[in-house]
């Protein structure tokens, strides 16, 4: 174990004015318990103050800073030196936005319209069920929000929708599928009719090629496939 | 060029929320309950409201059911009190506490995951400093979502928004804030992605910016919390108040400063020090690791300062050990399986069988811009700028005086979220004002000087400075030698940030312009709370001066500072309202300047 790590970061730029894209090359040593967002920072501070890059907490619970290293989707903010070095095998990475988004500029995409997917499924209650618990919570049995409760630490980072094999223009995404599925869980809510049919509509489950990708990527260990298979068993037409 | 610096278009709506975080959304949902098919624009600095800061909040909501048949609301107002080193406002104690459990109702109903017990009922947590029967024993009062409530409340409050239609606008910032005849009319907008600045009038407008922790080093915080909101206050001539109650979080990872959850001691976890001493008894005798935050930060900072630390040899820090090994599995992988797994991935241990390392780390402001129980802000004692609100950890109710119990930030946005959308529906009859002549002035003036400056020097390397100065002289503990050190300091660092060169020339998203915009904030912000922590010579919270070590009457009060003008800061005060004492009803001795052991 090394305490820094010279690194070769290939990044992909991107300059919104010229429309232009190319490849930049950043050499620098970083010690080994750095995070990728610590190593952009240290580059912006010390050598290129243009490099543009997303990120809000930095320890993983937002999902703003994912992007793709050596081809995988992750968070930048998860990704340790010396972790990064073990599992690729490399010190060299080459960096390149998610392609999920339109690009705004170098590895920032516009997630907003990504969202668009997402917000597109209703990712809240439409018509609450009947409360017995009047003035008081709904009670949900422990058992019965098991079920779901995974699905329910999504934070639409955009990773499994990277990883997808579907197209992103005309499949509704791993991530909006799991908003729509947590809902359906959710014994709050009566709306299911509209529900299921977006689920089960041309942009639905049956353009998901089962791959479990998605699972594979997720940063919040999600099992998402699971999930998108409960809905193409046809778990929820009641 | 110059042509980048106008107004690009102006929009109206009824209103204006700047921050889209759990006290924004929770006002826009009053305003939409109240006024259905309202027009609300939120601004947000983040990419999508749903990674607001909000998200980040771990351990859970207070508040007491009326069904609880120990719990009683007045434990939690005075546990409040007590923990605020008697600084809180006692009128806001009665009205958030007394809202509570309403509130928290309101989000479970519209979907919000809270854990439940065995029954199917909401489970309850203990935390820090709440207690039954004035201090008796631990109070099971905090609601909870795992260890991510905060996630809980955001997506919760987002999908209200969506539904009832909320405009959003991304990634934009505020950089000035618009008056005419007095009242607030909205504010400037610069849009990152479009590159361009706009305006937004409304008829009322809500401050919900959150905190300003990237000042210090080792700060929780995320990003974006730059404190904008402290100088869209103070360039408007607003007061900030108590700036300098800022508070450290006993427990952040060693290197990032990642929140590792109080949350973490609630479920039995053990703060021991070199020698795997458990510590926190000789300092907090009753409640142990569960004392009140500033407490237990300047318990461990001590422990360190006496030789009882461990050095991290990747990151040169001295820190104390947390040690959870002793939990049972179902505690690791159920109840705090988040905060447990920043362990595992930023530091690379497993917390089952490893002792954690962890040190203070700047976590909340509780100073912030002065408002009464409705939100509304104030320029002095009880004179209101018609129009503007401001709520959240922004704001300074004050809900927290000096020092914030966990899981009563929560609290607060849910609560006073909701009463500011009260009142700013009221104000939805009014004529829309017509823009200010001079709008966007000092706007322009700022971003082109950022864009026309030439010289060598770096902008990380001032940031970095400022951040070290102010964690190691306006940190856990302050005296006045290292206060006054720090207040040169930066002024230095801000004459140093004309020497900045900005090499892109673009708007649309030039995150080195962004950045040197937001280093005039944190500067800004910087001195204030410096300014303030040397001016009150007494110690109160998180606010400690090693050279007043105890509580002084003549600092009964709370501090207002106005900067208009870098450097110069005017201190004034606000009572603190007494309003429980005074009423002399049952356990009123309670409220009065009590002594604080834990």
């Amino acid at each position: 174990m090394q305490e820094n790590y010279d690194l070769t970061l290939r990044i992909k730029r991107y300059n919104p004015e010229e429309k232009r894209s190319w490849m930049q090359e950043y050499r620098l040593p970083a010690g080994r318990i750095l995070r990728f967002t610590d190593v952009l920072r240290k580059i912006n501070d010390e050598i290129d103050p243009t490099l543009a890059w997303n990120s809000s907490c930095e320890h993983a619970q937002c999902g703003t800073c994912s992007v793709q290293v050596n081809g995988k989707p992750l968070l930048a903010c998860e990704l340790l030196v010396e972790n990064a070095v073990a599992q690729f095998g490399t010190t060299t990475f080459t960096i390149k936005p998610i392609p999920i988004a339109p690009l705004v500029r170098d590895l920032i995409v516009d997630l907003e319209k990504a969202y668009a997917r997402v917000e597109s499924v209703k990712p809240y209650i439409i018509t609450p069920a009947e409360n017995r618990n009047k003035g008081g919570e709904y009670q949900i049995p422990p058992q019965v929000m098991d079920q779901y409760v995974e699905a329910t630490r999504c934070i639409n980072c955009f990773c499994c929708a990277t990883a997808c094999i579907s197209s992103h223009k005309n499949f509704l995404g791993p991530n909006a599928i799991l908003a729509s599925v947590v809902r359906l869980m959710d014994p709050r809510e009566q709306a299911r009719e509209e529900r299921l049919k977006l689920l089960y509509s041309e942009r639905g489950v049956y353009r998901c090629h089962t791959s479990k990708a998605c699972s594979f990527v997720c940063p919040k260990e999600i099992d998402v496939a699971h999930f998108i298979a409960l809905a193409k068993e046809g778990r929820f037409k009641r | 060029m110059k042509e980048k610096f106008r107004i690009g278009s102006t929009q109206y709506c009824d209103v204006l929320v700047i921050g889209a975080g759990g006290a924004g959304l929770r006002c826009a949902a009053e305003v939409f309950q109240r006024k259905p098919g309202a027009h609300v624009v939120a601004v947000t600095k983040v990419a999508h409201p749903q990674k607001s800061h909000t998200t980040t909040a771990q351990g859970g909501l207070a508040a007491v059911d009326p069904k609880d048949p120990i719990d009683k609301p007045i434990y939690h107002m005075f546990d409040t009190w007590k923990g605020s080193d008697c600084m809180a406002d006692q009128n806001i104690l009665q009205k958030v506490i007394d809202a509570a459990w309403e509130e928290i109702i309101w989000l479970e109903n519209r979907g919000m995951h809270l854990s439940r017990d065995v029954d199917g009922k909401l489970g309850k947590r203990t935390f820090g400093g709440h207690t039954v029967n004035f201090g008796e024993a631990s109070a099971f009062r905090a609601v909870y979502e795992a260890d991510r409530t905060g996630k809980g409340i955001i997506d919760t409050l987002w999908g209200e928004a969506l539904r009832e239609g909320i405009v959003f606008m991304n990634q934009g910032m505020a950089t000035e804030l618009l008056f005419s005849k007095g009242r607030c009319v909205g504010a400037v907008i610069f849009r990152q992605k479009e590159g361009e600045f706009v305006a937004v009038l409304a008829k009322a407008t809500v401050l919900s910016m959150g905190g300003c922790g990237q000042v210090f080093r080792v700060t929780t915080n995320c990003r974006q919390n730059t404190g904008d909101y402290l100088v869209l206050a103070l360039e408007a001539g607003l007061p900030v108040m108590d700036p300098e109650a800022v508070q450290f979080h006993p427990t952040g990872i060693v290197g990032p400063g990642i929140l590792a959850s109080e949350t973490l001691r609630s479920v039995g976890g053990i703060l021991r020090n070199k020698d795997l001493d458990a510590f926190m008894v000789r300092y907090a005798p009753k409640m142990k690791d569960l004392a009140p935050r500033d407490l237990v930060s300047r318990a461990i900072e001590t422990e360190i300062r006496e030789g009882r630390g461990i050095l991290n040899p990747d990151h040169k820090i001295e820190h104390v050990w947390i040690d959870l090994r002793h939990l049972p599995d179902h505690v690791h992988d159920v109840q705090i399986p988040e905060v447990a797994s920043f362990f595992r991935k930023f530091v690379n241990i497993n917390p089952k069988k490893e002792l954690c390392p962890i040190r203070p780390s700047n976590h909340y402001h509780m100073g912030g811009i002065p408002t009464d129980e409705f939100g509304r802000v104030e320029k002095g004692p009880g004179e209101f700028i018609p129009g503007l609100f401001a709520v959240g950890e922004c704001a300074a109710a004050s809900l927290h005086g000096f020092n914030r119990l966990g899981t009563n930030s929560l609290l607060e946005l849910i609560t006073m979220g909701k009463f500011a959308g009260e009142k700013a529906v009221e104000l939805l009859g009014e004529k829309p004002e017509e823009m200010p002549a001079d709008a966007g002035e000092r706007t322009f003036a700022q971003f082109s000087g950022f864009l026309g400056t030439a010289g060598k020097a770096s902008l990380g390397e001032i940031r970095q400075t400022m951040q070290a100065v102010m964690t190691e002289k306006v940190g856990v503990f302050r005296e006045a030698k290292g206060l006054q050190e720090a207040i040169s300091k930066l002024e230095e660092l801000r004459e140093r940030t004309a020497e900045v060169t900005v090499s892109g020339k673009s708007l649309t998203m030039n995150q080195e312009l962004i950045q040197c915009w937001e280093l005039k904030n944190l500067l800004a912000v910087s001195m204030v709370i410096a300014q303030g922590a040397l001016n009150r010579k007494d110690s109160r919270g998180g606010h400690f001066r090693e050279d007043y070590p105890e509580r002084h009457e003549e600092f009964n009060e709370h501090t207002l500072a106005y900067m208009t003008e870098f450097g110069k800061v005017v201190f004034g005060k606000r009572p603190v309202d007494m309003s429980l004492f005074e009423a002399k009803g049952a356990h009123y001795e309670k409220f009065g300047m009590i002594e604080r052991k834990y």
